[in-house]
């Protein structure tokens, strides 16, 4: 029986690959697809290899506007988020005040709340205020349902934190600023940076909320829906690959900083 | 360092702390002289962390002023004071080396070049080798020299310790006592340390304060608390001590005679800290070191004029050094005896009819209105 005992010796490997290559398949998909050269203007199935779509990423009209306008408003939304999230959280773990309870619980409802509820509750609330939609009220929904992610990745942070690391620097003639600065800002911040990722890929890729609140401002996900209806640009998929890389680069370079650090230290 | 004048004397006058209605610290005072290594002992939550860091600076008194030699430091914050705080737990910062940790008080207070004495202080601390390591890479012991080092650098007028040693074993903690006071002869700086250990207090400091409930109980030098504790939580605390209740029954010359179940104990009157009459009632202690034991046969060969007392072994444990006695008595049931294993008599085993005898020198006499048992119950929390 040696076939069962080597099954059994790579059963947690197997399992590994499986689950791996399950969560990787629809992006080698993607990736293969933007190689494609359909026929008609769907791209759905493949006819032929070609570097068209790669060669002029912005062929389609109105895509990489659409792209452009959907990364300020991911940069931005994420901006706001993690400024107001990261004081939100310090102030609930930091400081006793009215009301610390309701909004310790009311600041997780919009990761609860379903997204179209929020989505048409914002555009009546925008509606009323006689807003005009676009950039602007994009940004504002985003931020909002951005900021429970934030404040619970920076909260969790904040509260493993030894309280005396702080009064450690106070010790050692940290003044108020310094110790903030010092100390307690790069101790929290792996989980800023966290809210920070999150909220970034959270406002790229949301559609529902967006879509009710932009009025006549198209952003990626929304140009990709609408596309779909008409047609699939190939494009659509080179923009798709070209974002999985980055993100793939970025996994890369952290675990390379990761491991040098640890060799130096080894 | 070492320098002749006070400015390392540390002076609180009637400083106290409340928390609402809680009070952690009576309001006290006390003076640590210059260059000295003072401790401050008594179980958790008896004031003595609370104390420490209103010298810090992290705690601000309800009442009172902290002197640092003729300045006036009640209301300055922590980073103005020229006082340093070993932490317990350490309080490493994470994300700097080794390096940068014990540089921090440096480049906070502007100095430029640090790397000579940096290096210089990890020398001190023979951390030279790990300069460039995140806390989490060294050992616990390393951990508390770097923790030493970072605070001493800075060369502050008093260096407090917060129960620093309490997360280190046993056979390295004994070693970091030795090491610390070491470093204390060598800078000459005035130590303030915090403990619950009685043995690392006696080890370590000229002065202990005793510390019981928010108040200083007794302060002197360890030798002089522990042969003439002045309140029965100081004669429990430190180490063990046998507490026998009696009544003076009349005095002779320097002595008070007192009886106690049937037969009649010496007390020297200078060593009672009660007010003694005749008729009052007194609490006779001794420590179970200063007790020899002595068959029931042989009580004929004990010599004249020792304090002696009759009783049965109740239990006997032999801990090499010494043995330990059990001894149920008229008196008081259960009386602790330690015993030199130099010359072992064995029929001195449980259930043997013995003979307690001292010298009535080791004798001392406390207010018997007090808690017969105080401070005997932390310390085997403690030792949970």
């Amino acid at each position: 029986m040696p076939f069962v005992t080597w099954l059994k010796r790579h059963l947690v490997v197997i399992a590994g690959l499986l689950t791996l290559s399950y969560l990787l398949l629809p992006n080698v998909i993607v990736t293969v697809f933007s190689f494609n050269r359909p026929k008609g203007r769907f791209n759905y199935e493949w006819q032929q290899f070609s570097l068209d779509a790669w060669r002029q990423p912005c062929g389609v009209a109105d895509m990489c506007g659409s792209l452009s306008i959907s990364l300020q408003i991911a940069v931005w939304a994420t901006v706001g988020a993690t400024l107001l999230g990261t004081m939100i959280a310090f102030a609930l773990v930091r400081y006793r005040f009215r009301a610390r309870g309701a909004v310790n619980s009311l600041i997780f409802l919009p990761m609860a709340m379903p997204e179209v509820v929020m989505a048409a509750s914002l555009l009546t609330l925008f509606l009323n205020m006689g807003a005009q939609l676009g950039f602007w009220t994009i940004l504002i929904a985003h931020i909002m349902f951005c900021l429970s992610f934030v404040v619970t990745a920076v909260k969790a942070r904040v509260m493993s934190m030894d309280p005396r690391l702080e009064e450690a620097a106070r010790d050692l003639y940290a003044g108020p600023a310094q110790t903030f600065l010092r100390v307690t800002l790069p101790i929290a911040a792996p989980g800023i940076a966290a809210g920070a990722l999150l909220s970034f890929a959270l406002s790229f890729d949301d559609f529902i909320i967006t879509n009710f609140n932009a009025g006549s401002t198209v952003t990626f996900p929304m140009f990709v829906w609408g596309s779909a209806q008409r047609g699939t640009p190939v494009q659509i998929n080179v923009i798709g690959t070209a974002m999985f890389l980055v993100a793939v680069l970025f996994v890369l370079a952290s675990m390379l900083i990761g491991n040098r650090r640890n060799r130096q230290k080894a | 360092m070492t320098t002749t004048d006070n400015s390392g004397d540390v002076r609180l006058s009637g400083i106290g702390k409340t928390y609402g209605s809680f009070t952690a610290v009576h309001p006290l005072d006390l003076t640590v002289p210059q260059g000295s290594f003072f401790a401050l002992l008594g179980a958790s939550g008896c004031g003595k962390t609370t104390t420490l860091r209103m010298i810090a600076g992290l705690e601000e008194p309800t009442q009172g002023t902290v002197h640092l030699g003729d300045q006036d430091v009640t209301h300055l914050p922590p980073y103005k004071r020229p006082v340093n705080t070993v932490f317990q737990s350490y309080a490493l910062f994470p994300h700097l080396d080794i390096f940068e940790n014990v540089a921090f008080g440096l480049r906070r207070r502007g100095i430029k070049s640090v790397k000579k004495q940096v290096e210089e202080m990890l020398e001190l601390v023979q951390l030279g080798e790990q300069a460039r390591k995140k806390p989490h890479q060294l050992s616990g012991g390393q951990q508390q020299r770097v923790a030493v080092a970072r605070a001493l650098i800075n060369h502050p007028k008093v260096l407090l310790l917060d129960e620093p040693l309490g997360a280190l074993d046993l056979k390295l903690r004994r070693q970091m006592q030795l090491e610390l006071k070491r470093i204390q002869t060598e800078v000459g700086i005035t130590f303030v340390h915090v403990t619950h250990d009685q043995e690392e207090a006696m080890t370590m400091a000229d002065t202990v304060a005793v510390m019981n409930a928010g108040r200083v109980e007794q302060l002197g030098s360890p030798a002089d608390l522990y042969e003439n504790p002045g309140t029965t939580f100081v004669a429990n605390f430190l180490g063990t001590s046998n507490l026998i209740e009696a009544e003076v029954d009349s005095t002779s010359g320097d002595d008070l005679v007192l009886k106690a179940g049937g037969g009649k104990l010496v007390l020297p009157r200078a060593r009672c800290s009660a007010p003694a009459t005749a008729g009052g009632k007194v609490l006779v202690g001794v420590r179970p070191e200063k007790i020899s034991l002595t068959h029931a046969d042989d009580a004929g060969e004990i010599p004249e004029g020792r304090n002696r007392l009759t009783g049965k072994i109740a239990d006997a444990s032999f801990i090499g050094v010494s043995t330990q006695y059990v001894v149920e008595s008229p008196v008081c049931d259960e009386l602790a005896v330690y015993v030199q294993n130099v010359e072992r008599d064995g029929r001195l085993v449980p259930g043997a009819d013995v003979v307690l005898h001292w010298s009535p020198a080791h004798t001392f006499g406390l207010d018997a209105a007090q808690d017969i048992d105080a401070g005997v119950e932390t310390l085997e929390e403690e030792a949970a």
